[in-house]
């Protein structure tokens, strides 16, 4: 049909047609089920309309997110990197193969629950290149590496100093500075033997813990006033004009979190076939937890969506809350449970997996379920909390 | 960089939001009087039905005319009440409609072998009509040149020196053109938008003779930043560029999205307030230079929030929230723009002051408003 031989129509009246209109075809039809693995299928494939929401509804789920359940959290961060902090202190003063494991717990108790706070990267997380100094990752250039190399060269001392540290660059900072030292194993002989370089080592790990401490504590003491703006989002904000508008961002990380995980977490270590694989491209491998990190970051992911985290929280009050279908909120949970079940089944060690005949297959089909669970927040979640984007936003040119 | 970013946030006093004002544009940025002029943009129904939809200063729809399929930006011509509505990539039509009435004046078909990108300007005096499109089986980008006095007969094609021409604008003095060369290969065979040259893509930005077709100036951006697309332009009068990119790369990657060019130098890329700067989600939809030609706005409807920068300084000063605000045009006061959204809003935005009014009439909200927007003074 062509429609432009149709004249012109002049308006003389107000002719509104429905404001907030259907996304109908906004959404993705295809489902990606690209795994073997059997993945409970409740969305239907053909588009549909959404009802409105009201602003209003979109106001307790953000008040329960970002003021009931993430500063809780934030507390258990800042608490860990403190833990952690001491622990270097006490195996510094007396260095031996127990107390190096110890602090390794620590670290990786750490980096547990950095790995659930990880994706919400909104607000004081990313301000001032926060989540980047707590850990500088992807390092696609291998920059960290470099500068450690240098680093133990050079040995120098403002490196032992958290304050100076902080100024330094990103990549010498943060968790993945500390696992080198930590975890690398041409390390282990000399922080117990605590000869010239485990003394370095020692003391730079402790600035490295230290200067976590500061930054956590920054993100915790800023985090009330960013979500106090988000909570009273209102027509006069510059930042969130609407309820709805701040709980997109919630709605995104949520589905960026997802894509980050397939396409960085996963995508990069598995590279575009088998043979060019390589699990020391995954996220800190070098402490063999590739895999672990991804089950916590689901945690926190899920709290967008469920409202509940650990002790922290109610289930039922993040986004779901906005579901008003129980069987499509039932099949999400599941279908996610699914994942985390399949990863339960993994070792933590990306390395560790790629060395089994079929490690290759199990990461190909983590990868196809996390972005089937990532197709389920597109289509189902996105579709209907009305959070999903616009017409601009998701078909731009 | 970032180094530079958090010292600016210590010199401004603050860690979050806000404004520098620019101290010679403060005193102008006084509200807004009546305007009288037109806006015009692309626009969407809620069935697949599109259109060229004009409005007033309050919002007032004042025209809509449907199109055979969705449209993107419109070009302007001189003196004239031709307007050119190019259909997006993969285009095959282009209207020319009267910017009064919307009535059809010409139709342009595309030649087989090429396929429309969505833009087109015209030459400041009226006659020729110049579009990007792609010439898809060699991978190259070109701009076709169209007669408006000769009932707009094709009458050249020149190469845009890049693959997947944009956006384009005049240079001053009218003799240029300078092209947004997106860097990106597609192909009608793979539905004509889907990039099939992520990893060896290679953007760029072309300056060329329009009489000739001749290259003037070209630049890139560092080969590290290859995956940026360079796909929006505006000129400023005093031939200044402002460049908004579209990233092809990871979502977590720390790259620039905005930058400034002047022919004959290197492009020169800005970042925003690491805040800001996630929130633009690695894209950036429209680039328009304000009334004083000292201020830009670069709209990013993923991250639904419109970003400001001064182009003398190239800092950041602010940004509003705009949900799914794409289309962005200058009014004639310095620092201020009208903003058009994707979920029917439009906003009248401050830069200066940092201040979003939704446009009052009721009327422009029955459309979801395309990613660019034009104004036609009275």
């Amino acid at each position: 049909m062509s429609r432009y031989k149709l004249g012109p129509r002049l308006v003389n009246h107000v002719n509104i047609r429905k404001t907030h209109m259907s996304l109908k075809f906004c959404w993705r039809t295809t489902s990606l089920l690209t795994t073997a693995t059997a993945l409970i299928i409740i969305s239907t494939a053909a588009p549909k309309a959404y009802a409105d929401i009201p602003d209003e509804d979109y106001r307790p789920i953000l008040e329960h997110l970002l003021t009931t359940v993430m500063p809780p959290k934030l507390d258990a961060l800042n608490d860990a990197t403190v833990d952690l902090a001491d622990g270097l202190t006490n195996f510094c003063s007396a260095p031996d193969a127990d107390g190096l494991s110890d602090v390794r717990g620590d670290f990786h108790a750490a980096m547990d629950i950095w790995q659930e706070i990880q994706p919400w990267r909104m607000g004081p997380l990313v301000a001032n290149g926060r989540d980047q100094h707590i850990e500088y990752w992807p390092d696609k250039h291998g920059t960290a590496t470099r500068q450690f190399r240098k680093l133990m060269f050079n040995k120098p001392v403002a490196f032992t100093d958290p304050v100076k540290l902080s100024e330094a660059s990103a990549a010498l900072q943060g968790f993945p500075a500390l696992e080198e030292v930590l975890f690398d194993d041409a390390h282990s002989d000399a922080l117990i033997s605590a000869n010239e370089d485990g003394v370095f080592l020692c003391q730079y790990g402790s600035a490295i813990a230290t200067n976590l401490v500061a930054i956590t504590g920054e993100l915790r003491d800023d985090w009330p006033g960013f979500a106090e703006a988000m909570s009273t989002a209102g027509a006069d904000s510059m930042d969130y004009p609407t309820a709805k508008f701040a709980a997109t961002d919630l709605y995104r990380a949520l589905h960026e979190g997802l894509l980050i995980i397939s396409t960085q977490k996963l995508g990069r270590p598995l590279g575009d076939e088998e043979k060019d694989a390589k699990a020391s491209r995954g996220e800190s491998e070098t402490s063999k937890r590739s895999l672990r990190n991804i089950h916590h970051n689901l945690i926190g992911l899920l709290a967008i969506y469920d409202g509940k985290w650990g002790d922290a929280g109610e289930e039922g009050k993040g986004l779901a809350a906005l579901i008003d279908s129980s069987l499509l909120d039932r099949s999400f949970r599941l279908n996610w449970q699914t994942v985390q079940d399949t990863l339960a089944d993994l070792p933590p060690s990306l390395t560790e997996l790629l060395d089994q005949p079929d490690g290759y297959q199990k990461l190909v089909d983590l990868q196809g379920q996390i972005d089937f669970l990532t197709t389920l927040v597109e289509n189902d979640v996105g579709g209907n909390t009305n959070l999903g984007g616009g017409f601009n936003a998701l078909d731009g040119d | 960089m970032r180094h530079q970013r958090r010292e600016f946030l210590k010199l401004m006093g603050v860690g979050g939001a806000f404004t520098l004002l620019p101290l010679d544009l403060a005193r102008a940025a006084t509200p807004a009087a009546q305007d009288r002029a037109t806006y015009i943009s692309a626009s969407a129904g809620d069935h697949d039905d599109y259109y060229v939809s004009a409005f007033n200063a309050a919002g007032k729809i004042l025209f809509e005319q449907p199109l055979p399929g969705r449209g993107h930006d419109l070009g302007l011509r001189p003196n004239h009440v031709d307007v050119a509505a190019v259909e997006r990539r993969p285009g095959l039509y282009a209207l020319i409609l009267d910017r009064h009435t919307g009535d059809v004046r010409a139709k342009l078909h595309c030649p087989e072998d090429r396929r429309f990108y969505g833009h087109s300007i015209y030459s400041n005096d009226g006659r020729f009509l110049y579009v990007s499109e792609n010439d898809f089986e060699h991978q190259r980008g070109v701009i076709s040149v169209w007669d408006a006095n000769d009932g707009y007969r094709r009458v050249a094609e020149f190469d845009s020196y890049g693959m997947g021409p944009h956006e384009l604008h005049l240079m001053p003095g009218g003799d240029q053109i300078a092209i947004a060369n997106g860097g990106l290969h597609t192909h009608p065979d793979h539905d004509g938008r889907t990039p099939l040259n992520i990893a060896t893509m290679e953007p760029n930005l072309s300056v060329i003779d329009r009489k000739t077709g001749k290259l003037v100036h070209q630049a890139s951006l560092k080969q590290d930043w290859h995956q940026l697309s360079i796909r929006h332009i505006d000129v400023a009068k005093d031939g200044a560029i402002a460049v908004g990119f579209q990233y092809h790369g990871g979502l977590t990657d720390e790259v620039p999205l905005v930058g400034t060019y002047r022919p004959g130098k290197e492009i020169r890329a800005m970042e925003a307030p690491d805040t800001v700067q996630v929130r633009m989600r690695q894209y950036c939809g429209s680039v328009r230079f304000d009334a004083s030609g000292q201020v830009f706005g670069i709209s990013c409807p993923r991250g639904g929030i419109v970003t400001f920068w001064d182009a003398k300084t190239s800092d950041f000063l602010t940004h509003i929230a705009a949900p799914d605000g794409c289309g962005l045009s200058a009014t004639d006061r310095a620092g201020e723009f009208v903003n058009t959204s994707g979920l029917g809003n439009g906003w009248r935005m401050d830069a200066i002051r940092r201040k979003r009014v939704e446009l009052p009439d009721d009327s422009h909200k029955s459309l979801r408003w395309d990613n660019h927007l034009q104004r036609i003074a009275i």
